[in-house]
This record gives structure tokens, sequence and C-alpha cells, in this order.
């Protein structure tokens, strides 16, 4: 892992890699404005704004591959002290394996960075090179000098999550005991360094752990604060009629079932709720979230966290309601959903799966959070979920391996009428899983206020 | 609320607490107001708490949040409390009938939020 990583969500990478990496007369520069978050001892910058110079902004400068006029920069600047945004300029050297900054770029990193510092000093700046799956430069994390870094990580997100540096085949896996599933996945090292967080451990969850164990799945963080009781053991894989008595942590079942598979996936259980502090962190350091949760407010606060620090998020969930009727006639309907949110693309608000009203129904019309009543004794059939379930372990797969493509382009994930891909209905009466698609709302409050918002940045009161 | 007021309440505040003790931070269009330390109701446990204020020009009234496990003089979880995302981190959010009139001000909101420590449940 870098100490530093450039994280670009669905559309603001393509964009970028168009400008940089364009053919012109001299090299092009981008200004991406950043916010960032701390995840362990990486700083994550998240990509919020990207802006490109017009070509009469570029002036003819001896011995430097792109230079520019100064006033140029001044929007770009304003726009970031308006909005409290760091500066990252971006310029490609669309050669060699390691991009590194000419003596010119760092002479003019060296000049440009303190400036962009000076102006917003809570968040990081920098200057930085891209090559071909590499990039570095110069970079200012807050309250700190710049540093040059060599080893600087960078996340696009589009169908799938493309890392720069690609990591190297990891020399512990078993890649013959993962043979079969390689023709179609690849390298299983993609997959035993990916790091996905589930929440919701019984219905939904257990499957999705079960089946994310046997792929080979590096690290799964599994976040229940339950106890089984006798009533899961129909739906909740790996639980044993024991668990039920002895009211075993359903993170512990996990635990139990991860080993038992015997793939070399870690699990680490986390005993808690949604948002509770640890949980926080743990989802911030996820590659995938998978929400398994029967309800909307923890899909609301899954949909926030994963858009505030630019994480993409699979939601499940099966909804079964019983009809009262003639007995000839189907006793139920049975509905249920596999949403794929990527950072940048649409999020639950827009397509409407989370609105207002259906967060006050939950809380009995009132406007008070502490009001919320958790819904019991819904219906739930094991199969229904694995079929979901399922599906969803076949998106973070590919968000991890790429086996349907990794493009960045957003219009690689159209599916026809501007509809992006990742919104799956479940029918269980037909028996079907169909892509209905949903596009991003340009008015969603989620989309242009909390994504890529990161951390907070606190200061004094002046 | 107005940005009136919020700029008075961020002036406010600091000026009470001291500025050492008080820290803001823009979320979208909300101003957040963190205070290091505000004191509770003295059996409280602990007997005293971050705060966190959130001041919303789309919303009427503040929002006060203190650190999550706050407990009331008798040592019971208060009721009606929750624990939410405000900004990315982790706050309880309280269930408290604050009468609200914005020409009273910020501090004599954070008094009656205080008192909701000093209730028996």
């Amino acid at each position: 892992m870098s100490d530093a990583q450039l994280r670009f969500p669905l559309g603001l990478g393509h964009q970028l890699r168009e400008i940089v990496f364009g053919q012109a007369a001299h090299e092009m520069v981008a200004f991406c404005l950043v916010t960032h978050v701390q995840v362990g001892a990486e700083t994550v910058l998240l990509v919020r704004r990207v802006f490109g110079l017009s070509e009469d902004d570029y002036v003819d400068g001896p011995g430097h591959g792109a230079a520019w006029r100064g006033a140029s920069m001044l929007p770009i600047i304003d726009i970031a002290m308006r909005e409290g945004l760091g500066i990252v300029l971006v310029h490609a050297h669309d050669f060699g394996e390691r991009a590194r900054l000419s003596a010119d770029d760092l002479a003019s990193a060296r000049r440009l960075v303190p400036m962009f510092q000076a102006r917003v000093p809570g968040r990081p700046h920098g200057s930085i090179v891209l090559g071909r799956g590499t990039a570095s430069g110069l970079l200012a994390l807050p309250g700190c000098l710049p540093v040059v870094t060599n080893d600087l990580g960078v996340r696009w997100l589009g169908a799938a999550i493309v890392d720069w540096p690609t990591g190297v085949g990891d020399p512990t896996v078993d890649q013959e005991a993962f043979d079969r599933q390689a023709l179609v996945m690849g390298d299983q090292g993609l997959l035993a360094r990916a790091r996905i967080v589930v929440v919701g451990l019984c219905g939904g969850g257990s499957h999705v752990v079960h089946q994310l164990a046997h792929t080979g799945v590096g690290t799964i963080i599994g976040i229940d604060d339950d106890m089984c009781d006798g009533t899961n053991l129909h739906r909740a894989i790996g639980m044993r009629p024991q668990d039920g008595r002895r009211r075993t942590p359903k993170t512990q079942v996990m635990s139990r079932l991860v080993r038992n598979i015997g793939t070399g996936a870690k699990f680490i259980g986390i005993q808690a709720r949604v948002p509770d502090r640890q949980t926080i962190d743990a989802l911030m350091s996820a590659d995938v979230i998978v929400g398994c949760v029967d309800n909307l407010h923890a899909r609301a606060d899954l949909m926030e966290i994963a858009w505030r620090n630019c994480v993409s998020y699979v939601d499940v969930g099966v909804n079964i309601r019983a009809l009262k009727g003639v007995a000839s006639e189907p006793r139920a309907s049975i509905g249920g959903n596999v949403h794929v949110f990527i950072p940048g693309g649409f999020c639950s608000w827009c397509c409407g799966f989370i609105t207002n009203d259906k967060l006050r129904g939950e809380r009995g019309g009132r406007d008070d959070r502490s009001y919320f009543q958790n819904k019991r004794g819904q219906a739930q059939v094991v199969s229904f979920n694995a079929v979901v379930a399922g599906q969803a372990v076949s998106e973070v797969l590919q968000l991890v391996s790429a086996y349907r493509g990794s493009s960045i382009d957003p219009a690689a994930l159209l599916i026809g009428d501007g509809q992006q891909r990742g919104a799956l209905k479940f029918d269980g009466m037909r028996g079907t899983l169909q892509e209905w698609g949903a596009t991003r709302r340009p008015e969603c409050p989620t989309c242009n206020e909390v994504l890529a918002a990161g951390s907070l940045v606190w200061k004094a009161a002046a | 609320m107005t940005l009136a007021f919020i700029s008075e309440s961020v002036r406010a505040v600091a000026e009470t607490y001291g500025p050492e003790q008080v820290r803001v931070a823009v979320d979208g269009a909300r101003t957040m107001l963190r205070i290091g330390e505000v004191e509770l109701y003295p059996a409280s446990r602990p007997p005293s708490t971050p705060m966190l204020l959130v001041l919303d020009p789309g919303q009427a009234k503040p929002i006060a949040h203190v650190q999550p496990g706050q407990l009331l003089a008798n040592g019971k979880a208060p009721k009606s409390t929750s624990i939410v995302l405000v900004g990315g981190e982790s706050w309880l959010q309280f269930s408290f009938n604050i009468p609200w009139v914005e020409e009273h001000g910020i501090m004599r909101f954070i008094a009656a939020a205080r008192q909701r420590f000093a209730q028996d449940e």
C-alpha cells in the first residue's frame, strides 16, 4: 500500500485522462480539486472536480513540456478556496514504465504547491505526473511540507476498480486451487488483496460471506451486533442449532464458516452497529461494501459512508409479502434488489430507493431518528436470499477482478436509454433477476454534496 | 435559521468556551460547531462531553449531539437516543423538546440541551 492514493469517482477519472493523455503539441495539464480522508496510514485524496485549461491559456515555454498563464488558474483557485478543496496539478508522461517529475516539473511544483497550501491549508495539494500505470509527484499533506513521492497510488472507479500501480501476483496464493475460477477471474492476486466489508450477517450476508470465502477474497470484514437465535437457523448459512441456544454472536459464526472453508480468506468480525465509530473505520477501509441490511436507515448510512469516501457499495435485499387470498392463488409477492452503487454514478437517492418519506415511514412519521423501529417478523426464505446474494458476490467479483471489463468511461456502463447498469430487480415468483438500470440525478443532494466530501476539516473558530 | 444567526452562534460559543475548545467545520451548506468539553449535570457519567452543534440554514433550529456512550446521573443510558452519522462521524442523537426562539441565542439552546442528561431516563 502506498502512503497516499488519489481516488477518482466514475466519470472524473475518464475526464482527466482525456485531458492529460490527449494528443497535443505540448503536454496538457489538469487541476483536480480534492478533499481527503485518512485510512490507516494512507491518506486518500478524493477528487471532487477536474478542470482543464483552454488552448489559449498555454504559452510557449523554453525547456518545459507545458507552460500556461498564471491568471488562467485564478478561477480554479477561487473555487478551491470557496469550497475548501485542495489543488492537485496533474500532467502525463505517456512514455516509459515509471513516471517521474522532470527537473522543470519539480521546480514548477515547488513554486505552486506552497502557494496552494497557503490558500487552503486544511487540505492536501500537489503536482503529480501520470505514466502508464504509475504516478509520482510532489505532495503536501495538511500541515506538512511538500515531499517528493514515487509511490503514489491511483484508484480509478468505473466498471471495475482499477488501481495503479497494479499489484504484482501474490506468491502466497495457491494458484492451482483457483485454476477453474481463474479462467474467468484472471489473477487470483486481485481477489487475495481485496478487502470486502459485509454489513448484516444473517439471511443475505451469510451467503455473501460464504461465497466470498470460497472465491478466495483476502479479507472479509463482517459487521453485525446481533446474536443468533433459533429462528435464524432456517436461513443463516453456517449456523448450527447450538448457536441459537448459546446466543453465539453472528460474527463468530461467520468467522468459523470462513475458517472451515479454508481458502486462506481472513475474516474480521465487528460486533457493532453502523454507524458506531469502529464500523465507520472499517467501512472507510473497504474496497467494496456489501450491505445486507433490512432497513432504509442503515442503507442511508452505508450510502453516505460509501459516497463520502468513494467506496463502491453493493446493496442487496429481499422483500417477501404474504398475500391473503384463495388457496389456488399465489400467497406471497417476492421481490428484491441488487444495486451496484459506483461513486460518481447513480446513488440510492437518485433511483428513489431511499427517500425522505420512506425514512420517515420507518420512524412512524416522526422526524427524530431515535423513534426508528426495526421491522420484525418479515418473511425470509433461504433460496430467495441465495439468488440476490449470489448476484451481489458476482458484482463484487466484477468490481475487483473486472471479468466484464475495466473501462472507466461512463459510457461503458450504459445499457440503453441513458441508463447506467447496476439496478437489478429480483422477481421470486417468476424466478428472474432483471437489469433495469438507473441514472444519476443532477439535482441529487447526496451526489452533489456528499460524494467525495471526505473528512471534515476542523478549524479554530475565528 | 439565518446565516447571521449561524455566524453569531460561532462567535458566542467561541467567546464562552474559549477559542481553544471550539472548532468549526463546513459540510455542504451546514456549519458544524464542536465544543471540546461541555459540562453536564455533575453526576452524569461522564460529567462532561464533547458536543456537536449542527447549524443548517435549511432547518429552523440547531441540532445538538454528544459523544456516544453518555450516561445519565443514575448510570442508565438515556432513552430515545440513537447513534447517527453526522459529517461522516459518529455522534449520539437524543430526543429532547427544546423550546426554540432564534432570538434567545445559541447559549440558551446549549443550556437546555445539557438538561437532557439531568433527566431520570
